[in-house]
Formats: C-alpha cells, sequence, structure tokens
C-alpha cells in the first residue's frame, strides 16, 4: 500500500514536471516546423522536422547579434571576475572593521532598480557616442555581476581551511604563491559556478540592452523582441531564433544547478 | 576535492606551528578596484537622476531647452491618476507573483524531497524556466500558449467547448503574473527545497520517536525551520519580482492603457517613449525611494537571516 502510493506520488510529479517544462519543448520542436504545420489545430507532435527555418534565419544574419550576446556576455563576466575576486578574498580572509557594511552596499547596488539609473546613463552614453555599442553593455553588466561576484566568492572562500594557508605560510609560501596554489584551486569548483551564473544573467538581460542598443549592438533578447514584433506571425522561424537565443543559457544552468542556490541567494543558502 | 584537501593537510600541518598573524596590509586596497568601479556606475548616476528630475528636459522638444522645474515634475506625476495606476500594478503584480510562486515552491520542494527514479531529469526540467530570458517566455506565452486562434488555450477551449478567452487582451495583469510565475517557481523550489534537507536528521527522528504524526512532525519540525528559507525566497523574490519588464515589454507594452504597466515599464514609457528626461527621472528617483524603503525594512530581517555568513 505504501509502495503503491510512492509510484503515484512518483508519476504525479513527472506529470508535474511535463507540463512544467511543455512551454520551453514546444518552443524548442516549433522550431524545426513547416510553418503551416506549426499553426496546425489541434496542435500536433507528429511532423516532418526540416532546417527551413534555420537556414533562414542564419542568412537574415542573427549571426551577428548572437555574436554581440556571446561578447558582452563573456567580457563582463571576465571583468566581473577580475574585480570582484579579490575583493571577496580581501572580504573572506582579513578581518575588516566595515567588512558587514560593505557587502551590504553591494548587495544593496544589485537591489537598485536599474529603472533609477538608466536615464543619465543614456545621456552620458550619448555625449560619448557610446549609444548602441558594445560596451556600454559591457561596462554596466559588469557593475551588475560584480556583486555576485563578490558574495559567492567570498561564501566560497570562508571555506577555505584558515590552517591551511598558515601551514603554507610557515612552510615559507609567498602569499602570492598560497593564493595561486592552495586557495584558489581549492574554489575552482566555485569559481566556474561562479562565472557560469554571471554569463547566465549577462545573456537574459533585457531591460539596459533594449533602451541602450539599437541595431548594431543589439543582443539576443533585444533581436528577439524587434523579431516578434515584426515578423511574429511566422511562429517556426521565431521559435528558431528563439532556441538559439535560449539555449546556451540552458546549457549553462544545467551545467551549474549545484551552486544554484548559493548564486541565486548570493550565498545565503548553501544548498 | 575533499580528498585532495585532507591530502595537503596531512603533509603541511605540524602540530605546535601554528602563526596567529594576519597577512600583509597592502592586499586590503585589492577592495577599491572593484567599489570604486561599481559606485561610478551604479552610484554617480543616481545622484545624476536626482539632479535630472528638477529639470524641465524634454529630448523632442530641443527649442525649449532645459530649463529648472523645481518640484514640478513630481507634482506632475503625483497629480497623474495613471501613476496611481502603477503603482497598484506593480503591488500586485509583485505580490501576487509572490503568493503564487511560494505556494507552488512549497508544492515543487515537497514532490522533490523524496529519491525517486529519474529525480535528476526532473529536476532538470522544472529548473530551465528560471533561465529562459524574460523576453522569450514572454514570446512563447503570448503565441504558443495564449494566442486566441492558434494557441493552447484556444485548443482546449474549442475542445472542452469553454468560452473563448484572449487572456492578455482581457486580464493582462493577471496573465502576465503567472508568466512571471513560471519563470520564478524553480528559484522558491530550491530555497525550500535547500531548507527541507537541511532539517536535522535527530530532530525528526526524536520527533518520530515521541509520536508525532506527519501533520505534527511538519507544523513543530519543519515548519520553523524552514521559515528562514521562506524568508530568504520572498525577500529575494521581492526586490527581483518588483524590476519585471521584458514579459511586460513583449506581450502587452503595458497596456491596454496602463492597465499592465509597472513602475519599471513606466519609466521606460516616459523616458524612451515620452522623451521626458526630467518626468522619466522623477519617476526613477520614486521608485529608488520606496525600493530603500522596503529594504531598510527588509534588511533588519535581512541582516538576521544571513548572520550565519556574516559573523
Amino acid at each position: 500500500m505504501k509502495k503503491l502510493s510512492a509510484v503515484l506520488v512518483t508519476l504525479f510529479t513527472y506529470v508535474v514536471a511535463v507540463l512544467y517544462f511543455y512551454p520551453v519543448f514546444w518552443m524548442l520542436i516549433t522550431g524545426f516546423k513547416k510553418e503551416g504545420d506549426a499553426v496546425q489545430m489541434p496542435p500536433s507532435l507528429f511532423f516532418n522536422p526540416t532546417k527551413e527555418n534555420y537556414q533562414l534565419i542564419w542568412d537574415s544574419g542573427v549571426v551577428s547579434f548572437f555574436s554581440n550576446s556571446a561578447v558582452v556576455t563573456l567580457t563582463s563576466t571576465l571583468f566581473a571576475l577580475l574585480l570582484g575576486v579579490p575583493a571577496a578574498y580581501v572580504l573572506a580572509m582579513f578581518k575588516l572593521k566595515k567588512a558587514e557594511d560593505i557587502l551590504f552596499w553591494f548587495i544593496s547596488t544589485k537591489f537598485l532598480p536599474a529603472a533609477g539609473i538608466i536615464i543619465p546613463i543614456y545621456m552620458l552614453f550619448k555625449e560619448l557616442q557610446l549609444l548602441d555599442s558594445l560596451w556600454a553593455l559591457i561596462l554596466l553588466y559588469t557593475a551588475m555581476n560584480v556583486p555576485l561576484v563578490v558574495w559567492m566568492m567570498r561564501s566560497f572562500f570562508k571555506e577555505v581551511p584558515h590552517e591551511l594557508l598558515e601551514a603554507s605560510r610557515v612552510d615559507g609560501a609567498s602569499d602570492i604563491r598560497t593564493f595561486f596554489q592552495i586557495t584558489l584551486p581549492l574554489v575552482r569548483p566555485g569559481l566556474i559556478s561562479t562565472a557560469l551564473l554571471s554569463l547566465i544573467f549577462a545573456w537574459n538581460e533585457f531591460f539596459l540592452a533594449v533602451s541602450l542598443t539599437a541595431t548594431s549592438a543589439a543582443t539576443m533578447p533585444v533581436h528577439m523582441a524587434s523579431f516578434m514584433t515584426q515578423q511574429g506571425l511566422f511562429w517556426a522561424k521565431m521559435s528558431s531564433v528563439a532556441s538559439i537565443a535560449v539555449v546556451p543559457a540552458l546549457l549553462l544552468g544545467w551545467f551549474t544547478q549545484k551552486q544554484l542556490v548559493r548564486g541565486m541567494t548570493m550565498g545565503a543558502v548553501k544548498g | 576535492m575533499m580528498q585532495e584537501l585532507t591530502e595537503i593537510q596531512k603533509v603541511n600541518m605540524e602540530p605546535g606551528v601554528m602563526v596567529n598573524k594576519s597577512f600583509a596590509p597592502p592586499v586590503r586596497r585589492l577592495l577599491w578596484p572593484s567599489i570604486i568601479f561599481v559606485a561610478l556606475i551604479t552610484q554617480i548616476p543616481f545622484l545624476i537622476t536626482i539632479y535630472y528630475s528638477f529639470q524641465d528636459w524634454n529630448l523632442m522638444r530641443p527649442d525649449k531647452g532645459i530649463t529648472f522645474a523645481g518640484i514640478r515634475n513630481y507634482s506632475k506625476i503625483l497629480l497623474d491618476a495613471a501613476f496611481y495606476e502603477v503603482l497598484w500594478n506593480t503591488f500586485v503584480l509583485t505580490g501576487g507573483t509572490l503568493v503564487i510562486c511560494l505556494v507552488m515552491g512549497l508544492f515543487f520542494s515537497f514532490l522533490m524531497n523524496r529519491d525517486f527514479f529519474g529525480k535528476g531529469i526532473v529536476r532538470t526540467m522544472l529548473v530551465s524556466p528560471f533561465f529562459i530570458m524574460p523576453a522569450v517566455a514572454g514570446i512563447v506565452w503570448k503565441t504558443m500558449l495564449l494566442n486566441p486562434s492558434f494557441g493552447f488555450t484556444a485548443y482546449f477551449a474549442s475542445v472542452f467547448r469553454f468560452p473563448l478567452i484572449d487572456w492578455l487582451a482581457s486580464y493582462p495583469l493577471t496573465t502576465i503574473m503567472f508568466m512571471i510565475a513560471w519563470q520564478w517557481i524553480p528559484f522558491f523550489m530550491l530555497i525550500l527545497l535547500a531548507g527541507l534537507q537541511s532539517v536535522p536528521d535527530d530532530v525528526m527522528e526524536a520527533a518520530h520517536l515521541d509520536g508525532a504524526n506527519a501533520l505534527q512532525r511538519f507544523y513543530n519540525v519543519i515548519f520553523p525551520h524552514l521559515l528562514k528559507y521562506v524568508e530568504v525566497a520572498v525577500l529575494l523574490g521581492l526586490i527581483f519580482i518588483m524590476q519585471t519588464f521584458g514579459e511586460i515589454y513583449v506581450t502587452t507594452a503595458g497596456g491596454p492603457g496602463f492597465a499592465s504597466t509597472n513602475l519599471p515599464y513606466f519609466v521606460y514609457r516616459v523616458g524612451f517613449q515620452g522623451w521626458d528626461v526630467g518626468g522619466a527621472s522623477a519617476v526613477g528617483v520614486i521608485i529608488v525611494i520606496i525600493t530603500i524603503a522596503l529594504m531598510t525594512v527588509l534588511f533588519k530581517f535581512l541582516r538576521k537571516t544571513f548572520q550565519g555568513e556574516l559573523s
């Protein structure tokens, strides 16, 4: 009896998961349908798959938006790590009087709505001729992700046993050597998931991107929005663009699942 | 990794040579680049926003130039009925989404807090919507699920002979609420699941031995433990969900009228559709004030909640 109810709960869980994931799944397969099949009533799972849509959107230049996204995402994540990791290290390893204030200051900049700064940023970049340029987004996404890096990496650095570092010092290793040979290898898994999360957030960001770019620096989310207004009736084509836009973040997200909770809560919940 | 760690420990740890001295102080300067950079990008512009909010400045009317407006931008907004509609929308959208996320997140976390075949895949499927960019999430819902002629809801309406409803047109705010909830339930599920999995085994066992039934165990052991995690999820969820923008942009563009415009989208409309620099800045300032007010109240809890991390 108990076993039966366990099986039923499991089956129920499967049904819930399938229903919940269905919109994503449906989008991914619609990208391989012909336009006629995509709007067929009733919606059908069975169809002749075609690469036609991908061919079409490839020819229409989706590559440039994709590469904009890639450049902005990778560069800003690299910068965020370069700025954030040393700060996290200091905050985790040394007793600073103001450590708590500094940490909360970082988190508060992440919580402040972008709507509160978008107007001057727009005017400033307009003045500097940086509107619709990749640099504008790289700068902003770096600033957006530094607090995440600081909080997450700090929580990983704190888990490095202090005795280990002291032992290394006693053995005569310099601080720099200790950092690169002992601390860094120990926090590497944490560093990787921090980077992945930073990549995901930058990849999906929309508000700043749509406000500050037009055509030449538009990222995938911006391209999606304008594609929707211009060719929203071509569902199959739109699904294939959407799939291309979504898959990188999905894959990264699947890889980072183990540290996801820690990343989303800025290190507060270990998960 | 643990293996590796103990190896190193074994090699390097010699008893009696613990030096209790911290590293050289100049390392602390490593803090500054990040602080300066973040301050430059996020704090200075906010000060300029405040300054702009007192200016009469419309990019569509370069002939009028930029003049000092006093508090005119603010009084205009505060006397505008649309602003209160937007404020109410933001409240409903955020509050409603939070409630849905909390209930469904709890439900999902209970489903996931047991061992069964294929758990990893199920978890992956449930988490996925969190990684879908807001722009695409909105598009998928608007077209595939809710399109009144070809969407799934249309199909089900025709099969079950329900009246056909154009959800986004008739109930824009509620529909967007569910759309955002779809993306944020995984966030709640994972945090609450972490909470469920960290209920101390010995306490559960003790409750078992004392003859507590499932309901009592939930109420007296699991629930109090879970509260801390609920708090974290709600606080962070609140702050992030309040900033919803992409889903609105691609589905309703804030309409009809202002029916589905929230505060961030209002800034976008005033600033980038009306090109009213002063007015948009004033709305921006108001949003930040509301957020700060919320944060100061919440930070008291937050500091307590994050305490373990901060000691």
